[in-house]
């Protein structure tokens, strides 16, 4: 990772974090299913933890949403150690869907986030379809939730995990009994590592999903020659980071193309040309992960960064851009750019 | 715990652009690298930490968790030392930094050594464990309180900058006693054999604090839980965020910790069976954690 704004101080951040919105010359909304979204850059849950732990270095309010860390219905104290492992562009995580608990969440996090003005999507696991009744309905009238987005692809607990969702008659059943207890809309977090993500992405439509995520980390290894012994303390870990990216990328495309429910890109965005990349081949709205660990306030410049470059190439809406290059053979293009002055270099 | 706890709610670390100043050699393999850091940066207290992030083209993704080794102000400028050795693909690439050059400086971090604990400060350092401890030192002489500063290694050339630490500490009024496993510098043996050494010339109660491998810290635990003495460690771990968002640092509490734990502790702060390294540690008190456990 690099420090990509030598020499910025704070206080010239701070003007363009109070102004970017206000002053933003491109019309970066987008909607998922019933939910309106001032732009389409979303935290990655798991990412930006309950989103109260970063509100000090960054205005939770421009950003298109915060997605909180995934709760079950009592907390969990995760996986043994060693759980994190940093390999070539990227790093593995095995935290075992660590979390306070439903009732805490409701109690403790809920009303923070609503005092700090953030659209809240709220991530639920569960190991059965039954536990995740219990917590859609426990927060399906909460005024704070502004959606649900489905767990279906933990790589790192030992039941309800990944392989246990990646069964398309079960994703497709589970969403169309939590369709019935909320009109908020629902959005499934699919694995990547599957045999067919659309087989999986149309069950989640057919079930009456808003919206897909795609993807999840990818499960991985580090191993530790020295020791003798796998660097993760339960051997395999999610993969994330840059090095995911194109697969993200392809993945997240083949989602797109198998439904109609927009699609939110995941996986390996660094920078805010990575989320128009996301958003070119088909994804109505990205997810900013593992960056937010190296850089708490990357969201925000995410959303900044794309939103300069739209501008900077003539852009009055994001709306065209998205899906410019679905499904299109590489010799066709994007959007006729029009090539506007810079209104700020984006410094690589 | 209380007050900490409360005092740490509003977490104080920033991300900010610092700039190399001194960066050299520092003997036994190790260099020392200061770093100017803007306004807004509050002051790093002993045993906190700070998270490094190269500049482009960096060949590692995550930043670095670097112990704070000093802190100055230069012409109202503030300054943070650090003393690390060139190990790793990261720490490598930190070494070839020259003056002037960016460095994203994250902090402070973590939860520091209680400094102001009563009983007769001893200071245990093994091998580059010495860093926040000269820190510690400093701070103690500045609240009008000597040390017993122990610091132990395997060779003498493994005794990361003994000389400045002596210098140091005569300034300081604390008194430096040092052990080589292979009896090449001050007393044959380890740490352990040193605390034995001293402790009956000490007056008690002891209070330890002490940086250093895993195994030394584990021994350094049970040497004085034994002798009912307070022991501060400060541990090690893999971490990506540093700040207690990722949870990727788990330190296994004993049931002492356990029962010890708030379950209306922050959340940034760990659970009843893990403890975050980042937030509720790096410094840890003897009794909180499962030393069997512990990796």
């Amino acid at each position: 990772m690099s420090v990509r704004r030598n020499g910025t101080g704070g206080a010239s951040r701070t003007r363009r974090r109070d102004g970017a919105a206000a002053e933003s010359p491109v019309d970066v909304r987008v909607r998922i299913g019933s939910l309106a979204l001032r732009n389409p850059i979303l935290t990655a849950s798991g990412t930006f933890g309950y989103g109260d732990e970063y509100a000090h270095v960054i205005d939770l309010r421009l950003l298109g949403g915060v997605i909180t860390k995934t709760i079950t219905l009592a907390p969990r104290p995760g996986n043994a150690p060693v759980r994190i492992a940093e390999t070539a562009s990227g790093m593995l995580n095995s935290i075992g869907l660590e979390n306070v608990g439903l009732e805490r969440y409701v109690r403790e996090k809920l009303p923070k986030l609503r005092s700090l003005g953030a659209t809240v999507i709220v991530s639920v696991g569960g190991e059965t379809p039954r536990e995740l009744v219990r917590l859609v309905e426990a927060l399906a009238d909460a005024p704070d939730v502004a959606g649900f987005e489905i767990n279906f692809s933990c790589p790192n607990v030992s039941k309800g995990g990944a392989r246990y969702w990646a069964v398309p008659r079960r994703l497709e059943r589970t969403l169309g009994v939590l369709r019935r207890l909320t009109r908020r809309p629902l959005i499934a977090k699919l694995s990547p590592d599957v045999t067919s993500v659309s087989d999986l992405a149309r069950a989640c439509e057919q079930g009456g999903a808003d919206a897909l995520t795609a993807v999840n980390t990818f499960v991985g290894m580090a191993v530790d020659l020295e020791a003798g012994r796998n660097r993760l303390n339960r051997a395999t870990g999610g993969l994330s980071g840059p090095a995911i990216k194109p697969l993200a990328l392809a993945r997240c495309a083949e989602a797109a193309a198998a439904v109609k429910i927009p699609v939110i890109g995941s996986g390996g965005v660094m920078n805010g040309r990575d989320a128009l990349e996301f958003l070119a081949i088909g994804a109505r709205a990205v997810q900013v992960g593992t960056l937010s660990f190296i850089r708490p306030r990357a969201a925000l410049e995410v959303v900044e960064e794309m939103t300069s470059w739209l501008a900077a190439h003539g852009h009055r809406s994001l709306d065209p851009w998205i899906g410019c290059l679905a499904g299109a053979p590489a010799a066709s293009g994007p959007p006729a750019h029009s090539p506007a002055p810079a209104r700020e270099e984006i410094h690589r | 715990m209380t007050t900490a706890i409360a005092a740490r709610s509003a977490p104080a670390w920033r991300q900010v652009i610092a700039r190399v100043g001194r960066h050299e050699d520092a003997g036994a393999g190790h260099r020392w690298l200061d770093l100017e850091v803007p306004a807004g940066f509050a002051v790093p207290a002993p045993g906190q930490f700070v998270q490094l992030l190269l500049a482009a083209p960096a060949p590692v993704l995550l930043p670095r968790p670097m112990s704070v080794a000093s802190v100055g102000r230069r012409a109202g400028r503030l300054t943070i030392g650090f003393l690390y050795a060139p190990v790793g693909i990261g720490t490598r690439a930190l070494a070839a930094l020259v003056p002037g050059q960016p460095v994203e400086a994250l902090g402070p971090l973590g939860r520091g050594y209680p400094l102001d604990e009563p009983g007769t400060a001893v200071l245990v350092a093994g091998g580059r464990g010495v860093a926040p401890l000269l820190f510690a030192a400093d701070a103690l002489a500045k609240h009008g309180r000597t040390c017993e500063f122990v610091f132990g290694a395997r060779t003498k050339s493994l005794l990361v900058g003994v000389e400045d630490a002596r210098r140091r500490l005569a300034r300081l009024g604390g008194r430096l006693h040092l052990a080589t496993d292979d009896g090449s510098r001050g007393r044959r043996g380890n740490v352990l054999d040193l605390l034995d050494h001293l402790a009956p010339r000490l007056d008690a109660p002891l209070v330890l604090h002490a940086c250093g491998p895993h195994g030394m810290l584990h021994a350094v635990a049970e040497w004085a839980m034994a002798r009912s003495f307070r022991a501060h460690l400060a541990m090690e771990s893999v971490m990506a965020c540093g700040t207690g968002v990722c949870r990727g640092c788990p330190m296994p509490r004993s049931a002492a910790g356990r029962a010890g734990h708030r379950a209306d502790a922050p959340s940034l702060y760990g659970n009843r069976e893990y403890a975050m390294c980042c937030t509720e540690g790096p410094v840890f008190e003897a009794h909180d954690l499962d030393w069997t456990r512990v990796e």
